[in-house]
């Protein structure tokens, strides 16, 4: 499976909706999408990785850069994950602490 | 008449060009041996994810590009995986390689019990096991 990579907008944040595997092959893909949506304005990001299957630390490295993106612009990332076994790559990489992980779209979107 | 099989090493060897779309193939590897194990799917996913892990790390560490990558499967009361390349431990340019500030090999040593990194020679051998109950 590649990864596939929706975007829309709600409430004031661009949503991207992230399926597949995020491994060392596809994560550029993600990063250079991340990149344009910075640089066209976009700066309060959703990603939602309901649909992800694989992450490895190539991805997590894509998404730390994103936050940071968005961050020297004062915006936010905010992630959506329910998945244990993605979020216990989080949790043991220390990056539970890093990002705000939501269970679902409502969930992110209601936090302002 | 029967023909006596001649064993070779035991185990699984896959060995792969520096492409990283052909990690995804061996973590497909990884994934059937650790299935063939145990039927216990949380560590068959432990395994995929070590496997990837280790070899997208030495593709992006090692100065040798032209050589593969090769990753060897075994099991007796445990699953033993080696991945193994050409080249020094070290990155290019001899700085440690951090990918926006995800320092490297730190999911494997958390993730993985029994995990060593070591230069055997000239190749980095990255060696990890599992107990099979």
């Amino acid at each position: 499976m590649d990864l596939s990579l929706e975007t829309r907008h709600e409430d004031g944040f661009t949503i991207i909706e992230v399926g597949g595997e995020i491994d060392v092959y596809t994560a550029p893909k993600l990063r250079d999408k991340i990149t344009e949506l910075v640089g066209t304005g976009e700066y309060d990001l959703v990603i939602d990785m309901e649909k992800v299957d694989f992450l490895d630390s190539t991805g997590l490295g894509v998404l730390v850069g994103g936050l940071k993106k968005v961050r020297a612009h004062d915006g936010s990332m905010r992630l959506i994950c329910n998945q244990e076994r993605l979020l216990k790559i989080f949790r043991i990489t220390g990056l539970a602490k890093v990002f705000v992980i939501h269970g679902s779209q409502a969930d992110a979107l209601a936090e302002r | 008449m029967a023909t006596d099989v001649v064993r070779t090493v035991p185990g699984i060897t896959v060995s792969i060009a520096r492409d990283p779309a052909l990690v995804r193939t061996v973590r497909l590897v990884a994934a059937a041996v650790a299935r063939r194990s145990s039927r216990d799917e949380e560590f068959v996913e432990e395994v995929r994810l070590a496997v990837g892990e280790a070899c997208a790390l030495l593709m992006g560490a090692s100065h040798a590009e032209d050589e593969p990558v090769t990753v060897r499967l075994s099991v007796d009361a445990r699953l033993h995986v080696e991945v193994s390349s050409d080249g020094p431990m070290t990155p290019r340019g001899g700085l440690p390689r951090d990918v926006a500030g995800v320092e490297p090999w730190v999911l494997l040593r958390a993730l993985i019990d029994d995990f060593s990194l070591a230069q055997d020679g000239s190749r980095t051998v990255v060696s990890m096991s599992w107990p099979l109950s």
